[in-house]
């Protein structure tokens, strides 16, 4: 079992991400996805910026091609805590390729708290991991059945609480020079990139850049 | 629209789970795997802030990030700064 300490710095994570789930369910219900579509695909991608985006992308009449590939984009940072999760996640081959899906930013980050950035903690990641996906699935389901009865989600400021949340995870990692020279290095990839290649690609290499930087 | 979502969720599961499947890295590689999260979790927060062309928008979403950085900056627990931000945000385009 992950530490009470561990515990107690993941509820509010979960809270935050479970509120987050509402307006993605909105937006695909928007967007013409069924409701049963809309939580199938946070059960299997368990990925918000991805899922935002493809709902996002096939509701402005992007082509479905388009849109799995800038969404597919956007988890290819994955690539690199999966491998970091990989060295910790208990089992064989197929029991740490299913925890590993429970690895997102958020558990990754938490269990790097508890342990280190390239040995995150197991427990906290895989327990953490676990109830960011009930939050997660919980909020897409809330989002997609009673979204015309809560308006719009902008009016209550929900859409900036996803960079916030990922604001107040910055700064707690931000523990030596090395980690402050990766997120800078991160920062201005993703200034640059951005409009050039788009998100998917702005976010893979701000995620090199950072291993680049990353030198203690 | 099926096929997008069972495309997706396909790449996804198999993106996390490389890691897996694949040979440990070795020690030097994996140190500087320390490196990946803060630049991505800046990074994420910026890409929120852009327009459709990727450049910034200084609207209400932006003050009420502004004011999460200032608050985590200052060590403000997590939900404080989550829960500022969209108040903020809210706010703002209320009045």
């Amino acid at each position: 079992m992950p530490s009470r300490r561990a515990l107690s710095a993941a509820a509010p994570i979960v809270a935050a991400v479970g509120a987050i789930g509402v307006p993605y369910g909105v937006l695909a219900e928007a967007s013409g996805f069924p409701a049963w579509l809309t939580v199938l695909l946070s059960m299997t991608v368990f990925a918000g910026s991805s899922q935002f985006a493809l709902v996002s992308v096939l509701g402005a009449g992007g082509s479905p091609a388009a849109a799995v590939a800038s969404a597919a984009l956007l988890n290819t940072r994955y690539l690199a805590t999966g491998t970091a999760a990989a060295r910790v996640l208990p089992g064989g081959r197929l029991r740490r390729f299913a925890l590993a899906q429970l690895v997102v930013d958020e558990s990754y980050v938490l269990g790097a708290a508890e342990g280190t950035a390239h040995e995150p903690d197991a427990d906290t990641t895989i327990v953490s991991g676990a109830l960011l996906y009930a939050g997660w699935t919980a909020g897409s389901l809330v989002g997609a059945l009673f979204g015309q009865v809560l308006g719009d989600p902008e009016t209550v400021g929900l859409d900036a609480a996803l960079p916030a949340l990922f604001v107040a995870l910055l700064f707690p990692v931000l523990t030596d020079r090395p980690a402050v020279r990766s997120a800078l290095a991160g920062l201005a990839t993703a200034v640059v990139l951005t409009p050039l290649a788009g998100e998917g690609i702005a976010l893979a290499a701000a995620a090199a850049a950072g291993l680049v930087a990353h030198r203690g | 629209m099926i096929a997008a979502a069972v495309a997706l969720a396909v790449l996804t599961i198999l993106i996390k789970g490389a890691g897996s499947l694949l040979p440990e890295v070795p020690d030097a590689l994996a140190r500087r795997l320390g490196g990946v999260a803060p630049a991505l979790l800046a990074s994420l927060a910026y890409v929120e802030l852009v327009d459709d062309g990727g450049a910034p928008v200084l609207d209400e979403k932006a003050a009420g990030v502004a004011v999460a950085v200032v608050l985590a900056w200052r060590r403000a627990p997590f939900g404080v700064c989550v829960v500022a931000g969209a108040v903020v945000a809210a706010g703002l385009r209320a009045l």
